[in-house]
């Protein structure tokens, strides 16, 4: 009877577990074991097109060393920060709107923002050149109604054209969580608090977004480093001026003069320091809202 | 009352302007593919629909399109599949730590960079030795797509009723019976949501496909391609095509998610 039941559990638990097998399956022949390719070949050689197995660390060498790769990676932290600190404090304020003073219809608020995600990633960031560009909607607009009477260079093949691109792709996929989280905080708690007399600010900053910290959180990942990882963006509405360590890495696998263990160097390089600039940064949100 | 009035009013207005930022740009794309000067500015000057007579035209699409559609429905048919099998054990597994951790690791791909996806796909296929083409860009657009749909399942099976499947077996079904007759009649709406999902997902998708894809084309790399080469006002009409095609698969998705709760 004992050997019975145990016979009929261990049963029950092979069968619930097999239906993870196939994604699993995928996940470790499709994305982990390929993501390991890639480093090994960032040890590689490469000469012309023919890739040659070895162990050096020169790939490494010339990401670190050269002035160029060195101005592209402090270019696409700064510009992968600055549309994190655009995208995540509006998209706070959307979620706080979407809670606390729109309560119910702001679902619909929520369904609005999520559907713009899906209106094509190249076609938005082609329509931002469109309304950028020099003889574009913006400008043409402004010169139309007399405002002005030679187009707003800046507006496009800059850095500004591509924060302001990049913010508006991300900026759906930053609510997300923010909202997700502040689900979690009650109208009652924040009544409560209101009652005992805390204010605005303080309410927001004491309350608010400590129970909100694992959404801002996850939200801040996902601006800054899809930001840091794109090279679409750039390539559409930044100018030579403007181009992001992603293009350097995508021409070593597309373009004429392709190193493909170069750029699978380049590729952790900029894994590794976009990473630790994050962990930082989430480090002292925690500590400036506690 | 009045401070209450003052703070909807100014709400409404930041939130008007959030969704202003995130729509122009589908407003425009829209609006030029149907204006007659090939230039993209203002004011316009008269109405058409010869760009989508252009595109529609252009051989080279009807074959980037057939791409795109395969992929989708490679897509959809197994990541949805998959997708909803993994998002289903993961709710019978009875230790929490270890379910967080794989929804952790099955969300990983969403954060990665698609560039680095890419190419780490690139890779690992040159290594095996596998030309460039559609059955490798296929499997990237499953990595890609998983992830959402793992999401996606894991909010609709979170009412779902597990006893029921217990009470099934204890009155002698078999398991097959019991996923065929009570299991996927009561998840299908769910499933096929996530399906769809995952349909818009590939058919959007462009940075692996551009990796990995070869000398084909799917709608995204021609668009790329046109844009590349200069102002083709046929891009719009083209775009705007695909807009539709994706926000009608989305709003479909969301629908057949909510059915299920009522």
């Amino acid at each position: 009877m004992m050997t019975g039941s145990g016979l009929a559990r261990s049963g029950r638990a092979s069968t619930s577990l097999r239906p993870l097998l196939p994604a699993s399956l995928l996940y470790v022949l499709f994305f982990a074991v390929p993501m390991l390719c890639l480093f090994v070949l960032s040890f590689w050689r490469a000469k012309g097109f023919e890739l040659i197995p070895d162990f050096t660390l020169d790939n490494y060498e010339k990401a670190v060393v050269s002035k160029l790769y060195r101005t592209l990676l402090i270019r696409t932290v700064v510009v992968g920060f600055v549309t994190a600190a655009i995208v995540v404090p509006i998209a706070f304020s959307l979620s706080y709107a979407m809670r606390f003073v729109f309560e119910r219809r702001g679902q619909l608020i929520l369904q609005l923002v999520l559907l713009s995600l899906f209106s094509g990633y190249l076609v938005r960031i082609y329509a931002w050149r469109t309304i950028l560009g020099k003889q574009g909607l913006l400008n043409s607009t402004l010169q139309w109604l007399g405002l002005i009477n030679e187009p707003l260079e800046f507006l496009i093949y800059s850095n500004i054209a591509v924060v302001i691109t990049l913010s508006g792709l991300l900026l759906p996929l930053a609510v997300l969580p923010i909202y997700s989280a502040l689900l979690n905080v009650s109208r009652d708690q924040m009544e409560a608090a209101r009652d005992l007399g805390a204010g605005r600010v303080h309410l927001i900053r004491t309350i608010l977004l400590p129970l909100a910290m694992p959404g801002v959180r996850t939200a801040f990942a996902f601006a800054f480093l899809l930001a840091a990882g794109d090279f679409v963006t750039p390539s559409l509405v930044g100018g030579t001026q403007s181009l992001l360590i992603g293009n350097i890495i995508a021409d070593q696998f597309r373009g004429i003069g392709s190193n493909w263990p170069l750029g699978a160097a380049l590729a952790f390089v900029t894994i590794a320091i976009v990473l630790a600039i994050y962990l930082a940064v989430v480090q002292i949100l925690v500590r400036v809202t506690r | 009352m009045i401070a209450k009035l003052r703070q909807h009013w100014i709400a409404a207005l930041f939130v008007l302007a959030v969704l202003t930022y995130l729509y122009a740009p589908i407003v425009v794309i829209v609006l030029f593919s149907f204006t007659t000067s090939p230039r993209l500015s203002m004011p316009i000057e008269g109405l058409t629909l010869s760009w989508y007579r252009s595109a529609l035209d252009n051989p080279l699409i009807i074959s980037a399109l057939t791409n795109s559609l395969v992929l989708a429905l490679i897509s959809a048919v197994a990541a949805g599949a998959m997708g909803a099998a993994f998002s289903f054990g993961l709710m019978r597994l009875k230790r929490p730590h270890v379910r967080e951790a794989l929804i952790g690791a099955s969300l990983l791909p969403a954060i990665v960079p698609l560039l680095v996806i890419g190419i780490a796909l690139a890779v690992f296929f040159r290594m095996l030795g596998m030309p460039q083409g559609l059955v490798n860009t296929a499997i990237g657009h499953l990595i890609v797509c998983l992830p959402f749909v793992v999401l996606t399942m894991n909010a609709r099976l979170e009412t779902f009723d597990f006893s029921m499947l217990e009470a099934a077996r204890d009155l002698g079904a078999s398991p097959v019976r019991t996923f065929l007759d009570i299991t996927f009649p009561l998840i299908r709406p769910s499933v096929v949501g996530a399906a769809l999902l995952a349909a818009a997902l590939s058919l959007d998708e462009f940075v692996i496909t551009w990796f990995n894809i070869g000398n084909q084309q799917s709608v995204p790399v021609l668009v790329w391609g046109m844009m590349r080469r200069g102002v083709d006002p046929s891009i719009n009409a083209i775009a705007t095509l695909l807009l539709t095609l994706l926000v009608g698969l989305v709003i479909c998705s969301n629908l057949l998610g909510r059915k299920k709760r009522s």
